[in-house]
């Protein structure tokens, strides 16, 4: 083989060899695009099962959905991004009060939100890589009246398992809204965490209250 | 011209507003918390006194005015008939919209504005039935604002107008511009029938009030700062309609995703 025709053959192993791999790439993305959509169809499959079981009472189908929501978002995460800038200046008590408060925030917000959602439909359009490590699975929720809504989920893998950590409604990111309205919360009742948590406790009575 | 009175109403308010924007200054932070003047810069809001309370006046007039008339409409027409007035109010919108999307150098969008308009005056009845949707052709938003943001024009401070709600300088300035725009409310002014044009914009009130009354009641609920909440929100919505018209495509086809990473992320 002559010096040229090896140099050759070394150019083209190692084409051949880019190629694989951005094949490779390909495939793997391709099998986490399809393991993202089967994540948030598993999801909003047993979520649906919840909501149109006629025989649960309203305190297990509470209970149920607490779980699954907990099993499925990645909440100390979300948390610290609604907190913003305001997440270092917490003690690790005031850290640890806000995640578990969040928490019940959240699951209120979205389990008594959930009641409206009998008789919807829910299909998967797609999904898409998006900024370091996470994914967006593209969905679109069907009601009885209006027009169809589009549910965008951004979800990561916590030690391999998905979470969840923002919903895209029509291209409105909820974690970010809720990053403002905590904000402007916090500024508004004193500019300290404490008077944020204490905010945030009545809320959660409030909302516990059924107002 | 009868959109030019509204026009002039909108004008006098804002003249309002700026005289009560004066006596109602956000105060910027002080510089030695850089974090907070950042956050400050971000949200964008100096007449936010102002808002607040143009915005509480809104949120009363809607409590005790329009959402007791938007139950009554719920409860006594039916979903498909309420269907039939929303989908007869935006095919009226469609000139507009195609309009703004020939402005924004938006083929495809203006060419399904047309259609739209096209199928669902004739087959579907001066607009009464949306026969285009299920035919795949999507109904979308297009408004002067968008387009001022398209050429590169920026939002300018947030404004909440009294009874429009949430807007800002640029948004202000581009409904007025859509009002003048209107075909339909030349063609009333000039026949005399100028009720028909305030007919038009009651009903709209109203559809749209019972259309979006239980997503307001719900944010209002589930937040700790309704007015922050909502600023947000309609801010997003704003940048997400803006990006989609720069690409020609609709907003529920963009596959581009909001900037999670602002000057004070902690994650970072």
């Amino acid at each position: 083989m002559t010096v040229l025709s090896r140099r050759a053959f070394a150019a083209f192993t190692f084409c051949a060899a880019l190629c694989l791999g951005i094949a490779g790439a390909r495939a793997d993305d391709a099998a986490t695009a399809n393991d993202a959509q089967n994540f948030i169809h598993g999801m909003a499959d047993k979520a649906l099962v919840l909501v149109n079981d006629k025989n649960l009472s309203d305190k297990d189908r509470a209970d149920r959905f607490k779980d699954l929501f907990v099993q499925a978002f990645d909440i100390p995460e979300v948390g610290k991004f609604v907190l913003g800038r305001h997440w270092k200046t917490a003690s690790p008590t005031q850290q640890k009060d806000f995640i578990e408060s969040f928490e019940d925030f959240t699951v209120l917000t979205w389990s008594t939100r959930f009641k409206d959602y009998s008789g919807v439909s829910f299909e998967i359009e797609g999904s898409s890589p998006a900024d370091e490590g996470y994914w967006v699975v593209d969905s679109l929720v069907k009601r009885a009246q209006g027009e169809p809504l589009h549910l965008g989920w951004r979800i990561h893998k916590v030690d391999g398992a998905w979470k969840i950590t923002d919903i895209l409604v029509e291209g409105v990111s909820m974690a970010l809204t809720q990053r403002q309205d905590f904000a402007s919360a916090i500024q508004s009742s004193g500019g300290t965490v404490e008077s944020l948590l204490a905010t945030m406790h009545r809320k959660i009575e409030e909302l516990r209250a059924g107002k | 011209m009868q959109s030019m009175t509204i026009v002039k109403r909108a004008l006098r308010w804002t003249a309002v507003s700026a005289v009560l924007a004066i006596a109602g200054c956000a105060d910027e932070p002080p510089a030695s918390d850089p974090d907070a003047v950042a956050e400050f810069k971000q949200t964008n809001d100096p007449l936010e006194p102002t808002n607040r309370a143009i915005f509480d006046f809104n949120t009363k007039a809607e409590t005790y005015f329009l959402d007791p008339i938007a139950r009554g409409y719920r409860y006594t027409v039916p979903p498909f008939g309420r269907d039939r007035v929303s989908d007869f109010l935006s095919n009226l919108d469609e000139p507009v919209v195609f309009l703004n999307d020939v402005l924004q150098g938006n083929s495809s969008l203006a060419c399904k504005a047309v259609e739209r308009f096209a199928l669902n005056t004739t087959f579907g009845v001066f607009g009464i039935m949306d026969v285009a949707t299920p035919l795949g052709i999507h109904s979308h938003e297009a408004d002067f604002g968008q387009t001022l943001g398209v050429w590169g024009v920026e939002s300018g401070p947030y404004l909440v107008l009294p009874f429009f709600g949430p807007s800002s300088a640029r948004d202000g300035v581009g409904m007025g511009v859509d009002l003048v725009a209107d075909p339909w409310s030349w063609y009333l002014t000039d026949h005399n029938l100028n009720w028909v044009s305030w007919a038009r914009f009651g009903v709209d009130a109203v559809s749209k009030d019972e259309a979006y009354m239980d997503f307001l009641d719900d944010l209002r609920r589930t937040s700790l700062d309704y007015y922050a909440a909502m600023r947000s929100l309609s801010r997003q919505r704003r940048e997400a309609l803006i990006r989609a018209g720069k690409d020609d495509i609709e907003v529920a086809n963009d596959r581009r995703r909001p900037d999670y990473a602002p000057t004070t992320n902690p994650m970072k």
